[in-house]
This record gives C-alpha cells, structure tokens and sequence, in this order.
C-alpha cells in the first residue's frame, strides 16, 4: 500500500515483496531469542518456587539442587495445612477483610471527593486539592512513626481497622477519580438538578454509573495494592493472628529457614491463589497503572 | 446568607427559570456535608502526623519513657532542639547511631542509581521488542514480564533468596553446571564480595528487585509506544530509514517526556525500597544493604528511638522532595518536540 506513494526514484522500495514493517529474518529471529531469554529469566523463579514446593526434604537439600522434582510430594502442603501455629483461613480472612474494606471505603471517598473537585466550585477547593497532592509525595517512613503513636493512642494498635483508618483517603484515587468525573457533561447535572434531584442522588445515580470502568480499575488496584502491603502491616499487627498474609509469610520464612521446601509451600499456598485472580483482571490492571503514570 | 453569596462560582451560569440562590443552596450543603468529615480526617491522619514527626524530631523520643502528657514529648523524653539533625550531619560523629545513618544514606544513593539506569535499559528495548513481536506473543510476552509486578514483594523476597541460596539455590546450581566445578557463592551473606566496589549483597537484592519491578515500566512504555501516531514511523520507513534508525530518531524523541516521568517515578520509588531488604538481607552483611526505610524503620521500631527515626525520616522527605523538584523542572523544560 504504501510503496504506491514512493516516488520512482526510489526503485528498491517497490521491489520488496514482503510488507516493509518486518525486518529481515535474521533480525526477526535474534528478536525472538531476545525475548525468549528475557522471558525465561522472568519466569524461573516461579517455576523454582513451585517446583522447591513439591520436593521432599532431602531432595531440596540435594547438590547440587534438581531443578524439576525427581518425586513429586504433597507432604509439604499436608504439613503446612495441618500446622495449628499457621491457620491460614485466619490470615487469609485478616488479609481479605483489610483489601476489601478498603476497596469500598477508597472507592467511596475518592469517587465522592473526584466528584466535588470536577464539579463544584468553592473557595479553598484549589488549596484543599493541591494539599492532598501535596501528600501523595510524603514517603510512607516519614507518617508511619506518628501514625503508630496516634493508632496507640486511640487503641488501634494490633487491630486490623488500624490498617483501614489511615489509608481511608486515598489522593491518587481522587486525582483518577477527579480526572473522569471532569470529563462527563455538566448539561447532564444540570439537568438533573432541574428534575429536583438531590445532589448525593446525582452522584449516586448519574455519576456513578458513567464511571463504572474506572471505578473497578481503581479497585482492583486497591485491592492489590493492600493485599500485598507489608511495611505498614509489620508495624501495626504485632500479633500472628491479626496479620496479614505477607506478614506471616515473611515470618513463616524466618522461623522456618533450614526447610526451604516447606517455605516454598507456604508462598505457593499465599500467593498463587491471589495471583491467578490479578492475572485474569491483568487487563483492568494494566489499564489503571498506565492511566495513572504514578505510583 | 451573604458568606453563602461571595463563595457563589461566577463560572457558573443561573438556570433559567428559578432563582440562583434556590438552586445553589442544596449543592453548598452536600458540599458541606462531605467536606466537614474529610477535612477532620485529613487533620487528624495527615496534617497532625506531619506536626508531630516534625516534633518528634526535635526531642529524644522514646515511647517505652512516660514523658509529659502532650504526646509524652518532654519530661523523660527530653527535648534536644536541632542535636538530632547535628549529629546526622556531623561527619566525624564516631558514634554507631550517626555512622550507620551515613552508610544508610549512601546504600540508598547507590541502590537507586543502579536501579534507574538497569531498569530503563531492560524495560524500553523490551517494550519496543514485545511491540514489534507477532501480534499473537504480545499478551503472553507482557504478561510474562508484567506477573512479578503482580506478585507481594515480601512473596518475591522469599522466592530470591531460595534462588540465591548459596548451597541449594537455583543460580549457583546454574553456574556449578556451566563451569563443571562445585560454586558456592553466598550471595546474600558475604561481605567481601565486591563488583566495582559496590557490595554483591546490595547487587543481588538490586536483581531481585528489578526483576519484580521492569513489570511495571514496561507496560507504560507500551502504552506510549502504542500512543505513537503510525504515521510518523512509516514516513521514516518510506525515508529508508533501518529499524535502528527508526527506533533512535523517531521513536525516542517521542518518548522523551514518558521517559524522564518514569525516570524520575522509579528513583523515588528506589528511595523507599523496604520490602526485599526487611526480608532478604535486614541491611546485612556489615550494613551492607542497610536502606535508609529499613534503618528508619528499625531505629523507630526495633530499638524505640523514634526521635533520631523521625528526624531520619525528615532527611528522605527532603531527598525526595528535591528529586520532585528537579524533576518538575525538567518536565517543564523538556516538553517540546
């Protein structure tokens, strides 16, 4: 198609058979190898984990190690579900309510707060926003040692909410949620407002709706982005049977650091279940991070 | 009433048929309503702890002392005005406190500029690479790459260290079959094991963490890469221009301004890199791999002292204060093309 444009001083170009996109063969296949390596380098230590979490204790202890099992064992998921110190419904309830809670209260507040700073104009809005920008700067270090004391203070401490209260405002939710709700039509609001609705009905049924797909991309992130935070949890939860799923895998890893194929398990049981969903939402979540250029 | 008509937006213009007032009336209220919590919220979890790590960083704080009653500042925990920031910039401090802060500052430094360099020469070629494969690899490439990115990094920590394992891991299992002899490298435990001066340990948590970390440039320079108008690539074809050529005049240019946004993106997320240190290495061999989040955190929380920890904490906030200033600088400056 376009070798039609090429003037005809330009002979060779038309000559080509082939589409001019695709490079020469040995180009395309250095390409390939590339990736191929590339890939296989990305994908090992998966495949190191899963394979490390089916070995028995001798062969895991093996030198030099074998890569794919040579007898295959269930024994160290038998081990790790039976162990009474290690209830993961327990941890994986805790780590569930904290990613869901937040979801909802994230989702509530940033798409509440988006709507106010897209729609409404009032004295303090610019301030009020650029502030909250402002904060999305402060490394987590700087607030976690007085957010601590202030979770000691009112008895958070070692409480699962202590993890939902200080993260209930969200600026990078708001700043997505802002950049939407800006793009919908004020006629639409207007009009609303001139049918007699209220206006937490116009954010309800009028907003809301129209911003369904960044709403479960900014969930998903969420969720993700809770499920497997680890700093913050460390600090607040002292107790094993109020932490989270990272927590107790770092510690499991710890305590158990001479019997790597039961560690293995253990990360298997932890993250394979979790990562199965993000990877089959990887679309959404893709989509968001991109949106978003940031952190 | 009157208060209620200066903060009226002169943007917006009466609808026809009813008074401004009756109409604006609802929306200042749920404004109002919506607002009023979330500004206590804000002063309560994100002004008040601002306030209060500026303070705690002028005292000798401990929380295991009683102290006064306003935040147990004062009394037993004394205040030492700016003696906490002295002593971290006193260079020929002896003491162990102000020394390991200095080695944390520069494993930090170090850390982040092998970080930024590594990351941006894997993950651009790679996103040009995966976008010039057949359409059909794309999704199995990207998500390839894109799955530790997904993965808890307290998961990846655990995942490299039996990989790095110096007797059982996968990468001294690799190499003693490369070279035919026995290796065993400890990795993640031997102080004296240096590449150009930068310690193994630190290079091998660097590994780790790029590994977990390409993911996530790399689907933004995808998304740039795909946000390049065709047009402009098949000119450069129709000019003769290589595949080489075409990536180094056309296509960089273009990705400039994503470039030097996720450039300055990935520094600052290097500088608050906790995860893969707590678990993999806890800032060891001889600190090592001490960051400066990791020495923070256990000043503050392993040995109590949350004074010097707050004022420690105030020495990364400048740093990454600075680095987002240049960066706006450099955004403002560099936008044209």
């Amino acid at each position: 198609m376009t070798t039609l444009s090429v003037p005809d001083v330009r002979p060779e170009t038309v000559t080509v058979v082939k589409p001019p996109r695709r490079p020469p063969p040995v180009g395309r296949l250095m390409l390939y190898l590339v990736l191929a390596i590339g890939g296989v380098i990305a994908a090992l230590p998966f495949f190191w984990m899963v394979f490390g979490a089916f070995k028995t204790g001798a062969e895991i202890r093996q030198i030099p190690p074998t890569f794919v099992p040579q007898d295959w064992t269930l024994e160290n998921f038998s081990t790790i579900l039976n162990d009474p110190g290690l209830p993961l419904t327990t941890f994986y309830r805790n780590s569930l309510f904290v990613a869901l809670t937040n979801v909802v209260v994230t989702l509530f507040t940033s798409s509440l707060l988006g709507f106010i700073f897209a729609k409404y104009v009032f004295r303090g809005r610019d301030i009020l926003f650029w502030y909250l920008m402002a904060m999305m700067m402060v490394p987590p270090s700087v607030l976690m040692i007085p957010n601590y004391l202030i979770l000691s203070k009112i008895g958070l401490l070692n409480n699962l909410w202590g993890l939902v209260v200080t993260v209930a405002v969200d600026p990078f939710a708001i700043l997505i949620m802002r950049q939407f709700i800006r793009s919908l039509p004020d006629e639409q609001i207007e009009s609303a407002r001139v049918d007699g609705a209220s206006e937490f009905r116009i954010y309800w049924s009028v907003v809301l709706p129209q911003v369904k797909p960044a709403l479960a991309t900014l969930g998903l992130l969420t969720f993700m982005f809770n499920w497997n935070a680890y700093l913050w949890p460390l600090v607040v939860l002292s107790e094993n049977s109020k932490r989270t799923i990272p927590v107790i895998l770092s510690w499991y890893s710890t305590q158990h650091s001479a019997q790597l194929n039961l560690v293995m398990a253990a990360s298997v049981l932890m993250v394979v279940p979790v990562l199965i969903v993000f990877l089959a939402t990887q679309r959404w979540i893709v989509q968001g991070l991109t949106l978003s250029g940031g952190k | 009433m009157t208060v209620e008509a200066r903060e009226r937006p002169p943007s917006t213009a009466p609808p026809k048929g009813r008074s401004r007032r009756s109409l604006e009336a609802p929306q200042n209220r749920f404004r109002r309503v919506v607002l009023a919590p979330i500004i206590v919220y804000l002063a309560f979890f994100t002004l008040l702890p601002l306030v209060w790590v500026f303070a705690l960083s002028l005292f000798n704080y401990s929380p295991r002392r009683e102290g006064a009653s306003i935040g147990g500042l004062g009394g037993d925990n004394p205040f030492v005005g700016l003696e906490n920031f002295q002593q971290l910039f006193d260079f020929s401090n002896p003491s162990q406190l102000t020394q390991t802060f200095h080695t944390a500052v520069v494993v930090t430094l170090v850390f982040a500029f092998i970080v930024l360099p590594l990351n941006l020469l894997i993950t651009l070629p790679l996103a040009v690479m995966i976008e010039a494969a057949a359409r059909r690899l794309r999704p199995l490439l990207r998500t390839v790459f894109f799955m530790p990115v997904l993965t808890s990094a307290v998961a990846v920590a655990v995942i490299w260290q039996y990989v790095l394992n110096p007797q059982y891991g996968l990468l001294n299992g690799i190499l003693t079959k490369i070279t035919g002899d026995t290796t065993v490298i400890s990795w993640l435990n031997d102080p004296s094991l240096t590449v150009a001066g930068v310690p193994v340990a630190l290079l091998a948590v660097t590994a780790a963490y790029l590994w977990m970390d390409i993911g996530y440039n790399l689907v933004i320079f995808i998304a740039a890469l795909q946000g390049i108008p065709k047009q402009l690539t098949e000119a450069s074809l129709l000019d003769g221009a290589n595949a080489w050529q075409r990536f180094w005049y056309v296509t960089l240019p273009l990705l400039k301004p994503t470039i030097l946004l996720t450039a300055i993106l990935t520094m600052i997320s290097s500088f608050q890199a906790f995860d893969l240190f707590q678990v993999m290495t806890l800032g060891n061999p001889d600190n090592q791999t001490r960051v400066l989040p990791l020495d923070i955190f256990q000043n503050a929380f392993t040995f109590q002292a949350m004074g010097w920890a707050a004022a420690e904490s105030l020495v990364l906030l400048a740093i990454v204060l600075l680095i987002t200033l240049i960066q706006s600088r450099m955004l403002r400056s560099k936008w044209s093309y």
